[in-house]
């Protein structure tokens, strides 16, 4: 029988340093308008390393509703949104950066007005600089390309918009599968063929030629950095983890839209290095590890610090996940280093979002073969259709196929209202039991 | 043989009520395949030039219970509908599945489908939604020619341009009738009322075209004109995929409103716009992709030169309508996204509207009946010739 303890949450200590990048990133992005810096606002797949190449500011729209309600700043966006008249069951990633437009926009008016308005300047969801162009390149969910465009229309219609069309890795043909197959090829070239269409648009933006050389630094970055978290995560297999799904959602930042540069690859290195002392030293990331489970569903960002305590005082360690393991340049010998458009837009589809259901089986299947874990956690996440959409039956998949147990909790992206605290615990209690349960059986029947 | 327009529409009735029957009849008499069709954009000449019979598979009114345990009750109602009937094996007279829509929920809905079908070809290509970009006409053509092959791999018959130019011919023959009827409800003919409107589309989605053709003739040869009343007059704008219940026209009527038009996709949209018979029959199909989108814009697609809320203003004018109440299915993302965009432009034109959320189940009747009177007398008191309840009482 499971018990609530007080909090051993062990968090990784080289996470810290990555917070400071965090918020000089988003500092910089604030300050981009009075820097007469060109800004890109886009959404989806990580086009940083091009805009990076390409000497812009990018502001990552679903990043910036994350980070908001990370810190609880987005009830001033997500009511603007609704002023305006979006329904409150419209994903709130895209209804809190249609707010944080719609805000951003009237200070920028005022500004332009000389008008100085402490308020705006005080609250964060007003702060985002207005962009000079829009690109789109969402893999997934169809709500992506709608939301840029609504951005576009909110604007007022002026600014350029690119779209970059990533097409669904359904699996038609018998020969489909992650990473394989002719629908496979013939996705990459698509996208690889629309990233170089991009990279003339970005061209006729800025009115330079696209730095290729920086890109190519770029991405030898990244792929660096994503090679050592990959190794990270893998360590994790360890028993007890010496890090969690929450310590990996601390550091989805850097890896998906963080400048890249040596300093990315040397926050990774810390934190793989952390992690290995952790294994030597026989440190675990939770108190007196019982249980090992697996969290399925995109992020609830305003509940960050109450999962990752809720966890561990039942002595869970949440090892891996969908949301951390799946996207964020997960396959980076795709990279390569000298001509990396193609590996980028490989990338690009592998959206965790973006298959059928039995591409998300089978690799749902293999993390938790992999990382040896009991349970899985579903986080039923209210306004996000594409994580929710294949959720109930991978959970009939994993206990006919492994015999794993699962429970749904009810919450969301960024709309704290969703979330119902006391179901998931009374929920993940039962699973424990159940999970003890099974244990003793497995036990008496083995001797 | 159907002698009389009463009996021509109790058969479209009888079809769209219970489409089954229809079905399972059809393949008996025809001994080939029933394809169920995924709203909104499947070009469903490729599969009658097959001989097999292409179906819009329809939400059902039956109440979701065993969908909700395969799909998340916060998807829209037809695509947990879809969900239910899988599950309850009320798709199974389907001998293969087509998708050409690129909607997350849809796809979790043809997912499940494909998973607890399985034996069954569930085939999607994504018929990409950005309209504007230099290569969408060319991604389109080529997925046009994947829906052509798979369509003949399916069901075993090579397509020629032959048979894809007759049944574009019938379908478009068939749509000419229906907006035909449409166009007579816009300029004052209120013949037919909002329900068998309804009738007339659904089962066109789900019958052989010809067949139902020769129903809709048969209906229009007797057809009277009836003039409109004086009723306030209402345009109905959105609720896409699926069909809305009935019972909010016969509420609206109620209320004291007529129905003049609409861009449901249970109405005008779907008969919007014919494949040209001019071209080559396989480009033809790819530009009424992008036809459809100039005639009636569709929020789940992206293209910077049209705009639904100027075509809506603009199907106002045409028509006369003096209000519009905007039906959105519960959940539908791509409606949510539209929504805001549409307010502002009614505003700005001074135009009230009401927007009504619709559920799988139950209609909450009493209080949109006060929502809906009180859109009305809006209404009437904007108008200097109309007379306010209170006037007239």
């Amino acid at each position: 029988m499971s018990s609530a303890t007080q909090s051993s949450v062990n968090r990784l200590k080289s996470n810290d340093a990555g917070r400071n990048m965090i918020s000089d990133y988003w500092d910089r992005i604030f300050t981009a308008n009075e820097r007469n810096a060109q800004v890109v606002w886009y959404n989806g797949a990580a086009l940083n390393p091009i805009f990076q190449a390409a000497g812009l500011e990018w502001a990552h729209g679903e990043a910036f509703s994350a980070r908001l309600s990370a810190q609880k700043l987005e009830k001033s966006a997500q009511l603007a949104a609704q002023e305006y008249g979006y329904v409150g069951e419209l994903c709130s990633y895209a209804r809190t950066h249609l707010g944080a437009a719609l805000l951003a926009k009237q200070a920028r008016e005022k500004f332009d007005k000389g008008i100085v308005d402490n308020a705006d300047r005080d609250d964060m969801a007003s702060r985002l600089p207005m962009p000079n162009f829009i690109v789109n390149c969402y893999a997934g969910c169809s709500t992506g390309q709608q939301w840029d465009d609504f951005t576009h229309r909110l604007l007022g219609k002026d600014i350029p918009i690119f779209n970059v069309s990533l097409p669904f890795l359904w699996g038609n043909r018998t020969d489909a599968g992650y990473l394989q197959g002719q629908e496979w090829e013939e996705a990459s070239d698509y996208v690889a063929d629309q990233l170089y269409k991009l990279i003339d648009f970005i061209e006729e933006q800025t009115g330079r030629p696209f730095d290729w050389e920086a890109l190519r630094e770029g991405m030898s970055y990244i792929k660096q950095a994503a090679e050592i978290r990959r190794e990270a995560m893998a360590m994790c297999a360890n028993m007890p983890a010496p890090t969690t799904f929450w310590d990996w959602i601390a550091s989805v930042a850097h890896i998906n839209f963080l400048p890249a540069g040596p300093e990315l690859v040397e926050y990774f290195s810390k934190i793989r290095e952390e992690v290995a002392q952790r294994i030597a030293n026989g440190e675990s990331a939770i108190k007196d590890e019982k249980y090992r489970l697996y969290f399925d569903g995109i992020m609830n960002w305003n509940k960050l610090g109450t999962l990752a305590k809720l966890f561990a005082e039942r002595k869970v360690a949440v090892v891996a996940g969908r949301y951390t393991h799946k996207p964020f340049w997960q396959e980076p010998q795709l990279i390569d280093t000298d001509d990396p458009i193609r590996g980028m837009a490989q990338h690009y589809l592998l959206c965790p979002t973006n298959h059928g259901f039995q591409t998300i089986k089978n690799f749902t299947k293999n993390d938790c073969e992999f990382y040896g874990i009991d349970g899985i956690v579903f986080h039923s996440t209210r306004t996000c259709r594409a994580f929710t959409g294949p959720q109930q039956m991978l959970a009939r998949a994993m206990k006919e196929e492994i015999g794993i147990p699962s429970i749904f909790f009810e919450g969301d992206v960024a709309d704290e209202s969703f979330y119902k605290g006391e179901l998931l615990e009374s929920r993940l209690e039962a699973m424990l039991e159940a999970i003890d349960v099974r244990r003793s059986r497995n036990f008496i029947a083995s001797n | 043989m159907i002698r009389s327009s009463a009996e021509a529409f109790q058969v479209m009735r009888n079809v769209a009520q219970n489409p089954d029957d229809y079905l399972t009849k059809w393949k008996a008499r025809h001994q080939q395949p029933v394809i169920g069709i995924f709203p909104m954009n499947f070009p469903v000449e490729i599969i009658a030039a097959t001989g097999a019979l292409p179906v819009i598979i329809q939400d059902s009114r039956e109440p979701i219970s065993e969908g909700n345990t395969i799909l998340a009750e916060f998807y829209c109602g037809y695509t947990r509908s879809i969900a239910d009937q899988t599950m309850k094996g009320q798709l199974d007279v389907f001998d293969a599945f087509m998708n050409a829509d690129h909607c997350i929920q849809l796809l979790g809905a043809v997912d499940v489908v494909r998973e607890m079908l399985s034996d069954k070809p569930v085939y999607f290509e994504h018929l990409i939604a950005a309209m504007d970009d230099s290569w969408t006409k060319e991604q389109v053509q080529k997925k046009v020619h994947a829906f052509i092959a798979e369509a003949e791999r399916i069901t075993g018959t090579s397509i020629s341009d032959e048979a894809l130019t007759s049944c574009i011919q019938s379908n478009n023959r068939n749509r000419q009738l229906l907006r035909q009827i449409f166009e007579a409800r816009r300029n004052g003919d209120a013949q037919f009322s909002p329900a068998e409107l309804q009738t007339m589309i659904v089962s066109s989605m789900i019958m052989d075209k010809d067949e139902h053709t020769a129903l809709l003739e048969t209906v229009l040869a007797e057809a009277a004109s009836k003039p409109r009343d004086n009723r306030i007059r209402l345009h109905l704008s959105g609720h896409f995929c699926h069909a809305p219940r009935v019972e909010l026209f016969d509420l609206l009527e109620e209320c004291g409103a007529v129905i003049v038009d609409d861009d449901l996709y249970t109405g005008s949209r779907y008969i919007s716009t014919d494949v040209k018979e001019s071209l080559a029959p396989r480009a033809a199909l790819a530009d009424w992709y992008f036809d459809r989108n100039e005639n009636i814009p569709c929020p789940t697609r992206v293209q910077k030169t049209v705009n639904w809320d100027e075509y809506l203003i603009n199907a106002l004018n045409k028509s006369g309508a003096e209000g519009v109440i905007v039906m959105m299915a519960k959940f539908c993302e791509a409606h949510m996204f539209y929504y805001p965009e549409l307010r502002k432009a009614l505003e700005a034109q001074n135009i009230p509207h009401l927007l009504i959320e619709t559920e799988h189940e139950g209609i909450p009747v009493e209080t949109l009946r006060t929502r809906v009177e009180a859109t009305i007398e809006r209404i009437r008191r904007k108008s200097p010739t109309r007379q306010t309840t209170q006037e007239s009482a």
